[in-house]
Order: structure tokens, then C-alpha cells, then sequence
């Protein structure tokens, strides 16, 4: 049995059948479709690479390939035949494996166990381990990808570098379930690693076409030209296009993955609506840095909207809730209006005027079970009370007044804020900051996330008006696209470090390529 | 104390730096072992002889016995309130199975046997009902002890059942190498425990889930069988642990196992086990026993009053649960 | 800041979705449907179960048994439990025994405040060390319990004085037990609380989504301390009702009340994972408990099956309230 596994046999195919085809694969969320008929080719031995910006579909694509997501329409075919992936294991026994964005090793096992979890083979005899077979095994798995990682390291003294090694030894083991070359698919492998383990990983990357096919998704488009032979572009759901990566330039794709920007109206412009003269500073920055970012710079006066861009990892978000206080920051000065922040939690920051809409809506920016007046006025209390009670008429008066003004479609004021659409729930949590008239600063971390096309246009409405009124506003925007629309100003994030702010006037827009060869 | 991994047979290391050492977080319960009895010895010239040595081993085997059922437990982040129950229902049981004075049953080995496997399907019950109602385990458990208590009190029916199987009544007070049966029996449970966590499947998935439950599923592990058999190995243990304190009392108690599911704990998260799960082990465990038992042991010679116990294990569990928690405080985590 | 006012009218169709079901309304109803059923079952098996006189006697047992229930329910309601609250109870019966002597009328307010203090540190200790609740609780479970042994010399303390708690034994308008009569007003005057204040929007959100309530500014830390305070201060006035029906203080008197408590909690409906249910619930569960503790004698069950009743009862209630929603992997 050891032998066995010791060569495993690659069944010869035909070199035409794809190694893994998809046909019109769609899949529909509430609100929001996905994937809107995706075609997908993956040649056997062959690295091809999958683009698309934040949304366009990439996530969804993959999981369905591992039978996370089962489509609701569309084809999956493997090595010429048609299957179902209902589980990873599904998928597994078909030859997919795939290496997670978050790596998926249980930390407090040996890198051995790890690579044949679930898979244990002669590794486990009448369930006991066979410290020693499994060993081996494990440094089969090594050996193919020539790693010298020891196999019986516990996984969490290993580097981020050598974690992604033991899951590639891992996806491989899925050799020994098919006997066939599997598809090997890797999610955003680079966005964590050092520019000398990223050369160690393209070297695997090529080895592994020796024997498998590799799908690359990366959002870093020279890496994708560089390391693959093919690239699939996606957009809204849909594959828009196929780029043969030799001779292609980052741009090409980029092209292809934005498509024709939107018209300027959907963003509701800017500088026409605006006075025009400089504003006074509302938010100046010096120099913050905690876990993951450092050395932040960054001014947003006042009616003034800046973006904050950078791609995974960036620490965007991290600068956005530290700003808010719900994140440590270990050094720098932060004033509001010309004063000094103590960044001492989130209750002071509200306190000073400061709002946050949190990026999981669902989990963190609302609460599910209770009334949208209850949601509506859970920061500023004082503006349904009179003393230390709440005060029905004034509540209601204020609640129902914020409805009408944000066009907030609920049957009532006490309704569950769940039972709302995604739009007019953010909507309630963006009225929640503006109900007591003191907000002085607006942190709005994926404002749009999950929202349909016109749901998103009210909300950039109503962000155009409160900038209007004076309030600052800090975005992190879900596409570059909707960065470069609402912002007046960019500031392009990378490994934690501000690296450049770009300019976004009216008329003077920057191209979403601009900014990419400053994010990576 | 040693990591799981660390007196495997390896190959030389091609690496410069193996990353297998022991850490001071595995050092410490330990050394606060030995400063207890260093501390204890200076203090209380009772404490230093080889009779009250053989003494705290012989009133650590029962927690030990817990602790080894709870340690499995708590390795998948769990938690386990059961004991009192599972030990009053077995003990009570096996007190009537082996010779007694309530009825003309005298099944030996056989009794102890069926007490534990009583156990052992209590335990599964607690399991059972975590993964298939998804109740949380605390919550399973403290049911499943007052299951087991009023099981113990129905088979009670207000009569004590004192036992005279002499195999049994001897295990308390019959000695060998200077210790009880009892204490050996202890040490082999531990052995056993050890054995489990350590080379089966079993106790190493029970590992793996409290490291990342999530990643079990996502490579195809189905994890509730194991849940459940972790749950069930614990109720034998358990189970083993009433029929000890039956021994020792040479009669059956509903009250048995009072007490003895925080003492677990205790013993187990003072040995280095955290109750997120995924950390320490069987002997982690034993030396938090002994710190445990040497430290009640110690108070009681220096003249603090018994019923501190309670107390003194309390303010412990409190500052070692805290002790964990300190290196991944965040402003805004969440507790529950 | 001048008001934001949106021109054209949300294009957005009122996607409303997800009401209570039909299944989800009868389940809230459950306890109260549980309540008249059990009553209709004993009176069948007894007709004279339905007198003035035992009932008054049923509520009379279930004050204590209200008191701590309800005090818990804000813990839970914030995604706590506590499980000191028996242990409290019991070493605040020692407190009462104890202090009588020289506070004289003054003792009840005293231990009262005493044990809201004590739940007080076990909240601090939580939010403070950030230690998960239950095992905060636990350790001060064993921690009281072995203060009052050692205080009391691990025996009953006999209160010879009976003035003092004489009117917690009077009955108002001649029938209702004072008793009752007042852990009833005490579960009035905290729902009203909760109701005409922000407290209830803090409880449920803190209880729902502690990260959302965090986000949101909600003073979560300080809501949390005054659940635990809360809860404490009930255990020491559910001490001293049980110091009135025994004339004793013991430091094990109030031990077998924790799991009746935790019952009448998740019978009422009030979701262990927090953020949903009400303290009026856990009175109505209260009550099914009390009945079902004085009514299996009555039907022939024998006392011992009430432990396993208690057990099966809170498996189930929990399991059918629990929001799933919230916990993907149940530990």
C-alpha cells in the first residue's frame, strides 16, 4: 500500500479534454446574482489565471468548484464528464483541491497530520496513528513540491510561507483518492507573502503543471501574467474574456476586468453640487501605525470624501476601525477639528462625532431582532429621551421624520430592522449617526456591499449630501470604480503604508489603472 | 511536560532550528508543583513525610480520574458539567451490582463494568444532544447531571446500599509499591488517557477540533461521531471515578461526585489546558491534579480550615482562566 | 448639520421578508399554553388542586424560585449565564442568619446590597479579565459556597428573631403571599425599567451582537456589571424569603435552586445565546416549574424523576430556543 502511494499512477487522457470545463454556471444570492452564466476553461497541465475586481464573481466561481456553493443553474465538467460537487470531499474524489485565502491548517497539529487529515490512508490502522508511516507519507507530499519543511513541526511554529507549502502537500494528497492529474486551485496565494517567498512559490507553481493543472487568482495582475499561461477575466458575474498571458500587459486585463465605467450621474458627480472653496481640516492624522498598518498620514477636510484603496491586506480596514477606536494603535496623533483624539474606544469616539458602518452589516452594524427605531437611535439616546426615559412622541417624531427623509421602506417604525431589504437597512444604520445632528466624521467601511444597483445609488445620494452638509467622509470603497466616483481624493494603501495620494477632482478622475500600479 | 509530538522517533532534523521545545508555558505548572511542596515542606513538618506523600496521591486518584475524562473534553473547547451526575448514577449502580446489603446481587467485575458503561451512555447522551440539537455543552451537561442525579436517587430509593465485595472494598485500603489500588488504577487511566490523546484518531481529532473545528469539515472529517465519542469516553471515566469513591466509602452515594466537576477543571486548566480547546493534555492534566491535591493537602496541614477548598480552587480557576486570556486580549473582543 | 433630503423616492421595491411564522408564534405562546396545561392536568388528577388554598401555597414556594430567575434573565438576555446564583443565595441565608443580631430590621436592605456587591465583582471580574461568564461564575459558585461553610461553621444558623422577616409571611388582600406579591413587583419594577429606558435596546443589542454594540457606542462593559449587580442583589433577597419560611440561615439552603432557576429561565423562552426573550417569561417559566415540582407528587411521580425532569427540560427548552443563526459551531 505504501508502495502504491509512492508512485501514484496519472491515467493518461487525451490531451483535448479539459481537465475541468464549467458551462453557464449561475447562482443567485438575495439581492444580488453572483455568477451570471460564467464559462470557464481549464486545460489539462496548464496555469491558468482568473481576474476580476472585488465582486465580480471569483469567490463564488471557486467555491462552487470545491462544492461549497451549489449552483443554482449551469454545467461542471470534469475530464470530460459531468458531475456534481456537493462537498469538499465530492470535489476531493474528483481531482479539486484548492489551497484557501485563509489557510485552512489546524494550527495545533503536526504539518504530518495536517497533510493527510482526512486522508489518513495506512497512516491510521484500526484507529490508532502510525506516527512513523504517517511521516513518510507527509514527506512524500514534501518531496513532490521539494520542500524541506520537517513534517512533524507543530503547524503554528511554521512561517506564513511554510503553512502555504504544507497546504499545497495537502491539496496534492487529493493524487491519492483519483489516480488521475488533479486541479489544483490557488486563491490569492501572494497577498500575504514576502517578495523572496513569492519567487519560492511561482517555482512550485510551475512544477506543479508538471503533473496537474493549476487555476491562479490573484489581484495582482503581473503576477498573474507572469506565472500562468492563460487568463479568464470576470466581470459582474460573467466571464467577459480570455487572455493568452505571453505578451499581454497588466493593463489588458484591467481593461477587460473594469469594462465601461460607469456614467459619472450614478455617483451623483461631485464638484457641482460644491461650493468650491477649500473646506477647513475636520480629520488630520500624524503618523499612526498599529498591528497591521504604519506611519499613516492622512487629512480629510471638512465635506470632503476620501477614499482609502488597497487590495487584501492592505490594512485599510484596520486604519478605519483604529480610527474609530475599536482597533489598537500603538503610535501617532489623530485630531478632529482641531482636537486631539484619545482613541480610547468606540464610546468616546461616538462622543466626538465620529460614525462607523461597519462592513458585515448583518453581524456588526445592526441588530437583527430589534425595531428600526430601536436601531435607529441605539447610538444617540438622548434624542428619543427626556431625562433618563424614553420619550414616545419625540421618538416617534424623530424616527418616522429620518424614514421619510431617507425614504426608508418599512411597514413601521417597530418593525425588525432583519425583515428590511439590505438597502433600507443600511439606510437605518447610516440614520443612526445622523439622528442626533452631531456628526462631525463619517468612516463608511463597504458601505455597499451586497446591495443591488439602485439601493447602491441612494446610498452614494445620500453620502453626496451629508458631504455636502460638512461632514468628512472616509470611504473604503467595494470597487476601484466606486473609490474614483464618490471620492475627491484617493489614498492608495500597501503592506500597511500609505504610498500615495492621488487627486480625484470632477472632470480630473483618475483611471482605476492609475491607481492599481500604486496598490500592488 | 512535553508537546505531542516531542519524544516521537525522528529522523535527524535537515533544519537548522527544529521548533519543538518546550515551551515555559508548558514548564510552568510544573514548577509550581514542585514549589508547592518546596513551600509546603519549609511550612509544616507533617507535610514533608513519606505517609502524607502516599496521602496526596491517594486522594488525588479519583480527580485524576475526572480530570483525565474532562481533559478530552476541554481539548475540543467544550466544556463538561456532567461529573457529579455520571458519578452519583454509577456509583450508586455499582453498589448494587457487587455484593451489598440491599439485595442479593453479587456481580464482581461485571457490576463495575456495567457502572461504568451506565456511564459511558450518560456521557453519549450529553454528546448526542450537542451535536444533534446543537446545545451547547454546558448547557447538555449540567441536564445530563441532573439526568444522572435523579437516575442515582430513583435506584437510591432511600436506602444507602453498603457494599461487601471485598474486591471492590479492598481496592480503598489494600496497598502495593505503598500506594492504594486506587492510586494505581489512577495512574493507569492516565497511561491510558496519555495513550488515547496521543496515538489515536480519536484523541488526536479531539485535539484538531479545538484547534480549528472548521477546517476539520472543510477536509472532509466529519466531526460529530467524534464528538460524541469523546463525550462517551468521558462518562466512562467518570463512570471509573464513581465506582472508586463507592470503594473508598464502601457504600453508594448520590452525593458522590459533588464538587468534582470543578475540581476537574480546575485541575486541568491549572495544568496548562485552555478552555478555547486545542492546548495541553492528559499530563498537563495529572500534573494539575497533583498541584491541585498538594495544595489542599498543604492548607489543611498548615491549619486552614477544609472548606476553603472550594474557595481556593475558585479564586484559582478564575486567575488561571485569566492568565490564558491575557496574551490575545483585544479592545474589542467579544466575551460571552 | 442641515437635513439631507432625498428627491426622488426609494426605486427600491419594500423587500419585507421573513415575519414570524406561525410555528414561531405558538412557540412564544409556549410557555404560557405549557402554564394552563399543567394546571388542567393537576386539577384533573386532583380536583382539589384547584383551591384557593394550595395555589396560594404553589405561588408561596415559587417566590424564591421568581426572585432568582428573574435577576439571571438579565445575564442571559446580555448572552451571559450565571451560575452562582444558588451558591449566592445560599451564603446570603448565612449573611441574614448572622448579621440579624445587631442590623436588626435593617439586615434585609443589608444583605440585599451585600450580594448585589458580590455580583457586582463577578461582573467586573468578566468584562475586566475578559473571562467567559460562565466559568467567572462558576469559580465564584465555589468560592461563596466555601464562604459560607467556613462562616457558618458548615451548619444551620437558627434566626431567633422572626420579626424581622414576619412580613414577607402576610398575605396581601388576605390571599396573595406577600412573598409573591413582592417578586412580582420586583419583576414589574425591572421590566419597567427596561421598558421606559434605553436599557432594553442595550440589553438585547450587547445580547444579540456584542461587536455590533461595541460598534455602535452602546456602553456594553457597563450594562454587563449591572446585569451580574442585578442578578446578585435577587439572590440575596431570594435568601431572604428563604430565611422567612425556614428560620434558618444554611450554607447549602439555596444549592438545589440553581437548576430550577436556569429551567424557569429557558422555559420562559428566553434564548440562552442572548438578545431575545423578557423577564415576564421567565416568571411564567418560574411558575410551570413550581407547578411541576408540587404537582408530580400529586400525580405519584416520585420526587427523584424530578431531577431527570429538570435535566430533559432544559435540554429541550434550549434547544428550541436557541438562535441558530448566530453560533455555526456549537463547542
Amino acid at each position: 500500500m505504501i508502495d502504491a502511494e509512492l508512485e501514484p499512477t496519472v491515467t493518461p487522457l487525451s490531451a483535448e479534454v479539459p481537465a475541468l470545463e464549467v458551462r453557464g454556471l449561475v447562482k443567485h444570492y438575495p439581492g444580488v446574482k453572483a455568477l451570471d452564466g460564467v464559462d470557464l476553461v481549464v486545460r489539462q497541465n496548464e496555469v491558468l489565471g482568473l481576474a476580476g475586481e472585488n465582486g465580480a464573481g471569483k469567490s463564488t466561481l471557486l467555491k462552487a468548484l470545491v462544492g461549497l456553493v451549489r449552483p443554482d443553474a449551469g454545467e461542471i465538467w470534469v475530464r470530460g464528464k459531468k458531475v456534481r460537487l456537493k462537498s469538499v470531499v465530492d470535489a476531493a474524489d474528483h481531482g479539486i483541491g484548492m489551497v484557501f485565502q485563509e489557510q485552512s491548517l489546524v494550527p495545533n497539529l503536526t504539518a504530518a497530520e495536517n497533510i493527510v487529515l482526512g486522508s489518513e490512508g495506512p497512516g491510521v490502522r484500526r484507529g490508532m496513528y502510525r506516527w512513523k508511516t504517517m511521516r513518510n507519507l507527509a514527506q512524500q507530499q514534501l518531496d513532490k513540491i521539494g520542500s524541506d519543511i520537517d513534517p512533524l513541526a507543530r503547524t503554528d511554529t511554521l512561517t506564513f510561507a511554510e503553512r502555504q507549502m504544507v497546504e499545497i502537500a495537502k491539496v496534492l494528497r487529493i493524487e491519492q483518492r483519483t489516480q488521475f492529474a488533479p486541479v489544483i486551485i490557488l486563491d490569492e496565494p501572494t497577498s500575504v507573502l514576502e517578495s523572496k517567498e513569492i519567487e519560492t512559490l511561482f517555482t512550485q507553481v510551475r512544477r506543479l503543471r508538471e503533473f496537474a493543472s493549476v487555476v491562479f487568482v490573484s489581484h495582482r495582475l503581473d503576477e498573474v501574467l507572469d506565472v500562468c499561461d492563460r487568463v479568464t477575466v470576470l466581470r459582474g458575474g460573467e466571464s467577459v474574456g480570455e487572455v493568452a498571458a505571453a505578451g499581454a500587459v497588466p493593463g489588458d486585463l484591467h481593461r477587460m476586468m473594469i469594462g465601461s465605467t460607469g456614467s459619472d450621474d450614478h455617483y451623483h458627480g461631485n464638484a457641482s453640487q460644491r461650493s468650491g472653496e477649500p473646506l477647513r481640516p475636520m480629520l488630520e492624522v500624524r503618523g499612526l501605525s498599529g498591528k497591521t498598518f504604519r506611519d499613516v498620514d492622512l487629512d480629510v477636510h471638512a465635506g470632503e470624501i476620501v477614499g482609502i484603496v488597497g487590495v487584501h491586506g492592505s490594512g485599510r480596514e484596520d486604519v478605519c476601525r483604529a480610527l474609530f477606536g475599536a482597533e489598537p494603535t500603538t503610535a501617532g496623533e489623530v485630531s478632529l477639528d482641531g482636537t486631539v483624539l484619545e482613541l480610547s474606544g468606540t464610546r468616546a469616539a461616538c462622543a466626538a462625532g465620529i460614525g462607523y458602518v461597519p462592513a458585515e452589516r448583518k453581524i456588526e452594524g445592526m441588530v437583527g431582532p430589534m425595531s428600526v427605531a430601536d436601531n435607529m437611535t441605539l447610538t444617540k439616546q438622548k434624542s428619543r429621551c427626556n431625562g433618563p426615559l424614553i420619550a414616545p412622541k419625540k421618538q416617534a417624531t424623530l424616527v418616522d421624520g429620518w424614514i421619510e427623509r431617507l425614504s426608508i421602506r418599512t411597514p413601521h417604525r417597530g418593525t425588525a430592522i432583519q425583515r428590511l431589504s439590505g438597502g433600507n437597512q443600511q439606510k437605518v444604520v447610516l440614520a443612526r449617526w445622523l439622528v442626533a445632528g452631531d456628526i462631525r466624521l463619517l468612516l463608511l467601511d463597504h458601505p455597499t456591499r451586497g446591495l443591488d444597483i439602485g439601493a447602491r445609488s441612494e446610498v452614494y445620494r445620500l453620502m453626496r449630501e451629508l458631504a455636502n452638509s460638512g461632514v468628512a467622509t472616509v470611504l473604503l470603497a467595494d470597487s476601484l470604480e466606486e473609490a474614483i466616483g464618490m471620492s475627491d481624493r484617493i489614498l492608495v494603501m500597501s503592506d500597511g503604508r500609505a504610498t500615495k495620494e492621488v487627486a480625484c477632482p470632477a472632470g480630473g478622475k483618475p483611471t482605476p489603472l492609475d491607481l492599481v500600479k500604486e496598490m500592488v | 511536560m512535553t508537546s505531542p509530538v516531542e519524544d516521537v522517533e525522528v529522523v535527524a532534523a535537515r533544519r537548522p532550528q527544529p521548533r519543538r521545545g518546550v515551551s515555559l508555558r508548558d514548564a510552568g505548572p510544573p514548577i509550581a508543583l514542585v514549589v508547592i511542596f518546596l513551600v509546603f515542606s519549609a511550612l509544616s513538618s507533617d507535610f514533608r513525610t513519606i505517609g502524607n506523600v502516599q496521602n496526596i496521591m491517594d486522594t488525588a486518584a479519583v480527580l485524576a480520574v475526572v480530570t483525565c475524562g474532562i481533559t478530552f473534553v476541554l481539548m475540543m473547547g467544550s466544556i463538561d458539567l456532567s461529573a457529579p451526575g455520571i458519578m452519583g448514577a454509577s456509583a450508586i449502580a455499582v453498589a448494587l451490582l457487587v455484593a451489598n446489603n440491599r439485595n442479593d446481587n453479587d456481580l464482581g467485575l461485571i457490576g463495575i463494568l456495567v457502572a461504568v458503561l451506565l456511564a459511558a451512555a450518560l456521557g453519549c447522551l450529553s454528546g448526542l444532544a450537542l451535536v444533534l440539537l446543537k446545545v451547547p455543552s454546558f448547557m447538555t451537561t449540567l441536564g445530563v447531571s441532573a439526568v444522572g442525579l435523579g437516575v442515582a436517587t430513583l435506584m437510591f430509593a432511600g436506602v444507602q446500599p453498603n457494599i461487601s465485595d471485598a474486591m471492590l472494598k479492598g481496592w480503598a485500603v489494600e496497598r502495593f509499591l505503598g500506594f492504594a489500588y486506587l492510586t494505581w488504577i489512577a495512574v493507569g487511566c492516565v497511561l491510558l488517557g496519555y495513550l488515547v490523546q496521543r496515538y489515536s484518531r480519536l484523541g488526536r481529532y479531539a485535539f484538531a477540533i479545538g484547534g480549528a473545528e472548521e477546517v476539520l469539515a472543510l477536509s472532509g472529517v466529519k466531526v460529530a461521531p467524534y464528538k460524541v465519542a469523546v463525550f462517551t469516553l468521558a462518562g466512562a471515566f467518570y463512570g471509573l471515578a464513581g465506582v472508586m469513591v463507592t470503594s473508598q466509602l464502601s457504600a453508594g452515594l448520590v452525593q458522590a461526585g459533588k464538587g468534582y466537576d470543578f475540581a476537574a477543571i480546575t485541575a486541568a486548566v491549572v495544568g496548562g489546558t485552555l478552555l478555547t480547546g486545542g492546548r495541553g493534555g492528559i499530563l498537563h492534566s495529572a500534573v494539575g491534579v497533583l498541584l491541585i491535591t498538594a495544595l489542599t493537602n498543604g492548607l489543611v496541614q498548615v491549619g486552614v480550615s477544609p472548606y476553603w477548598q472550594g474557595g481556593v480552587q475558585g479564586l484559582i480557576v478564575v486567575a488561571a482562566v485569566a492568565a490564558a486570556v491575557v496574551p490575545q486580549r483585544r479592545r474589542n473582543q467579544v466575551t460571552k | 448639520m442641515s437635513t439631507p433630503v432625498l428627491a426622488t423616492p426609494a426605486a427600491d421595491p419594500a423587500v419585507v421578508s421573513g415575519g414570524p411564522t406561525v410555528g414561531q408564534r405558538l412557540t412564544s405562546f409556549m410557555p404560557l399554553i405549557a402554564l394552563v396545561a399543567l394546571l388542567a392536568a393537576l386539577t384533573i388528577a386532583d380536583p382539589d388542586f384547584l383551591t384557593q388554598r394550595s395555589l396560594t401555597a404553589a405561588v408561596r414556594t415559587s417566590a424564591p424560585l421568581v426572585v432568582l430567575a428573574a435577576g439571571a434573565t438579565l445575564v442571559v438576555l446580555c448572552g451571559g449565564i450565571d451560575l452562582s446564583i444558588a451558591a449566592l443565595c445560599s451564603l446570603s441565608t448565612v449573611f441574614f442568619a448572622m448579621w440579624l443580631p445587631d442590623l436588626g430590621g435593617l439586615t434585609a436592605l443589608a444583605v440585599v446590597v451585600a450580594a448585589g456587591a458580590i455580583g457586582a465583582v463577578q461582573g467586573l471580574a468578566h468584562v475586566l479579565l475578559r473571562i467567559p461568564s460562565f466559568i467567572v461564575t462558576l469559580g465564584g459558585l465555589s468560592i461563596f459556597s466555601s464562604v459560607a461553610l467556613v462562616i457558618s461553621d458548615a451548619g444551620p444558623i437558627r434566626v431567633v428573631d422572626r420579626d424581622a422577616t414576619k412580613w414577607l409571611t402576610l398575605y396581601v388582600g388576605g390571599v396573595v403571599p406577600m412573598a409573591f406579591f413582592v417578586a412580582v413587583l420586583v419583576v414589574a419594577a425591572i421590566a419597567l425599567v427596561l421598558r421606559l429606558t434605553p436599557v432594553q435596546s442595550w440589553i438585547t443589542a450587547t445580547g444579540f451582537s456584542e461587536s455590533a454594540a461595541r460598534l455602535a457606542g452602546t456602553p456594553v462593559d457597563r450594562v454587563k456589571v449591572a446585569a451580574f449587580t442585578v442578578s446578585g442583589a435577587c439572590a440575596g433577597l431570594a435568601a431572604v424569603m428563604l430565611v422567612s419560611r425556614n428560620f434558618s440561615g444554611s450554607p447549602t439552603m439555596a444549592d438545589n435552586l440553581l437548576l430550577p432557576a436556569v429551567a424557569a429561565i429557558v422555559v420562559g423562552g428566553t434564548a440562552i445565546t442572548g438578545g431575545h426573550g423578557s423577564i415576564w417569561r421567565s416568571l411564567v417559566g418560574a411558575l410551570v416549574i413550581t407547578l411541576l415540582r408540587v404537582g408530580l407528587p400529586i400525580v405519584g411521580v416520585p420526587s427523584a424523576w424530578e431531577q431527570i425532569l429538570y435535566g430533559a427540560i432544559i435540554v429541550a427548552a434550549v434547544a428550541l430556543t436557541l438562535d441558530r443563526s448566530k453560533v455555526l459551531i456549537i463547542k
